[in-house]
């Protein structure tokens, strides 16, 4: 899944990319590359600005300044190149949901200036591609859930596009169809697609090479999965003890900071492993469970932003902005 | 731009086949317009029951195909909801291909459905000879176009599936009434005739009856050139909203865009 195309543009580069709507600012200068054959998650709450991002990588929407250009075609000079070269799944359904399976896939291709034969051959090939025999001839509507997003797959497909966007793709589906969705997509990267990706399932954007945090429209933070979460600072300790005020009390005063409010006591340290056994042996309250983990993706989420992905902890005095949702 | 235009019809169709049964339900409002009004307003009629059928039969060949292309043109405010267009519009389509798929698909579709009225002809004491047939063919298929043309004029302006067929019909309605289809031009008002005049409807339904009954009310070439016109000027003006569209996701329906 690393890079596996050699070349000299990348498969996505975002330069100061500013989209205004009417008295919203969706983007507040982004800039991002993803490099060719790489999987790139972008990660945010809600109206934090992704969908507007893809919207004008997909050359839906124009940006009100800055550039993007995608496999090295500028997304607003050059549209029709962009347009060929990537395939893209919304959030929301973009296939005739009366028409069958092949027909959607049949007239896409024509869409993509395919002959009559030529889009009927790539239909048969995506229909086997991705398993969706059985949605060959039925109406999309009367498909499951799992297989109406596979057909978006294979419309996304029809160009045999170098790069892929999925926006929030899985939304809604069980964990089966998910994973089954996800099969599909590590085959199409591990042959050297680029995908790019917006997820709210965390465990979804683990598989990302390299993962983009988006908040308020600007990006806060742009690494692997793992580099992201060493930030947080190591690992998480979580106490469960007989009285957690006088435990918090205790740690406050050996220097440990516990994070303020919740039923346990959870505790951030870079090196949890060294830390607990003297902990553990010289808190003077009974401890009932104990449990380290790896700090998660919402974790480090929380710890830049200040906020969760949910967006219930209020913004902290300071900083900008204060306006959430809205612009999606 | 032609493959893309293609593309547009052969979806169209495809949906229209689906709805087929829509073909046999659209024959109730000409056939009712025809044999219930036509018998009922024609007793009274100074044309007489039997000729005042005749007379209008091509007024409700009109009517078949005026109100079948303006409901072939709602499915550019489905399409925009229900998210189809969305994939179309990532294609790398001209936006001019779609306004002209989309007129020639509904034009398409509202020819048929005027197609299943002809058998119903020699109940309406209409002869149909080869060369009448021909040129009501031909002229239909003009009529066809230029409905087409005005439906996605409007359509293309709106993205609410409820409040388009209530404007369509305020246009739509009074087009239908003025143009002539039910009574002869000559002797109505003439407001009415002036009003005619300007209206695509007239000219169209003008063409047919001559083309059935060998008698104009206009200048044929003057109908005809006021046919290509609309056509040409709507198809120029439905590129323009599509191209507005290229920025904002929405096929341009931005103007009255009154659910969002």
């Amino acid at each position: 899944m690393t890079a596996a195309v050699p070349t000299d543009s990348a498969a996505v580069e975002v330069r100061g990319l500013v989209k205004r709507y009417d008295k919203v600012e969706a983007l507040r200068g982004v800039d991002l590359t993803v490099r060719r054959g790489e999987m790139f998650a972008l990660l945010g709450p809600n109206g934090a600005g992704k969908t507007t991002l893809f919207s004008i990588l997909a050359t839906l929407r124009a940006p009100t300044a800055g550039t993007a250009r995608v496999l090295g075609h500028d997304v607003v000079t050059d549209r029709d190149a962009v347009r060929r070269s990537m395939g893209i799944v919304f959030q929301e359904p973009a296939i005739e949901q009366r028409l069958t399976g092949r027909d959607n896939l049949l007239l896409m291709g024509l869409f993509y200036g395919l002959g009559s034969a030529a889009a009927r051959q790539r239909a048969a090939e995506l229909l086997k591609q991705l398993d969706l025999a059985d949605a060959a001839d039925r109406p999309a509507k009367n498909l499951s859930g799992g297989q109406r997003r596979k057909l978006e797959l294979a419309r996304a497909l029809v160009t045999d596009p170098q790069i892929l966007f999925l926006d929030e793709a899985t939304v809604g589906l069980d964990v089966d169809a998910r994973r089954g969705f996800w099969a599909q997509v590590r085959g199409l990267a591990a042959t050297g697609r680029t995908v790019f990706f917006t997820t709210h399932y965390m465990e979804e954007a683990e598989v990302a090479d390299r993962i983009a945090l988006i908040d308020h429209g600007q990006i806060v933070a742009l690494d692997t999965p793992q580099a992201l979460k060493t930030r947080v600072g190591g690992g998480v300790i979580r106490l469960q003890t007989e009285d957690n005020a006088r435990a918090r009390g205790w740690l406050t005063e050996h220097g440990l900071a516990p994070e303020a409010g919740g039923q346990e006591i959870m505790l951030v340290h870079a090196d949890p492993a060294a830390v607990l056994p003297e902990l553990l042996r010289t808190l003077p309250v009974k401890v009932q469970r104990v449990e380290v983990h790896e700090p998660s993706l919402e974790d480090v989420f929380l710890k830049l932003t200040g906020r969760g992905f949910d967006g219930e902890t209020p913004v902290p005095a300071g900083r900008p902005g204060g306006r959430n949702g809205g612009a999606a | 731009m032609i493959r893309g235009i293609y593309a547009v019809v052969v979806l169209d169709l495809k949906r229209f086949w689906l709805d087929r049964a829509r073909l046999v339900a659209g024959l109730a409002q000409p056939l009712l317009y025809l044999f219930v009004l036509g018998a009922g307003i024609g007793a009274n009629s100074q044309l007489g029951g039997g000729d005042y059928k005749r007379y209008i039969f091509p007024g409700v060949l009109g009517l078949s195909l005026l109100f079948t292309a303006t409901f072939a043109a709602i499915t550019i405010v489905f399409d925009r909801q229900i998210g189809f267009f969305k994939a179309v519009l990532i294609a790398p389509v001209p936006r001019a291909s779609i306004a002209f798929g989309k007129i020639i698909a509904g034009a398409l579709q509202a020819f048929v459905q005027g197609v299943v009225v002809l058998p119903f002809a020699p109940l309406a004491g209409v002869h149909l000879g080869v060369g009448e047939t021909f040129g009501l063919l031909c002229t239909m298929l003009l009529a066809s176009l230029t409905f087409s043309a005005i439906g996605l004029a409007f359509a293309a302006r709106f993205s609410s599936t409820t409040v388009f067929p209530i404007v369509s019909n305020a246009v739509i309605l009074p087009m239908f009434f003025l143009s002539g289809a039910l009574y002869p031009l000559v002797t109505a008002p003439h407001w009415m005739q002036l009003a005619a005049h300007f209206d695509p409807v007239a000219y169209a339904v003008d063409l047919m009856r001559g083309a059935l009954l060998g008698k104009f009310f206009f200048n044929p070439y003057l109908s005809l050139a006021a046919l290509v016109a609309v056509i040409a000027v709507l198809a120029w003006d439905s590129v323009r909203v599509f191209n507005r569209g290229e920025d904002d996701s929405s096929l341009g329906a931005t103007k009255f865009n009154w659910r969002r």
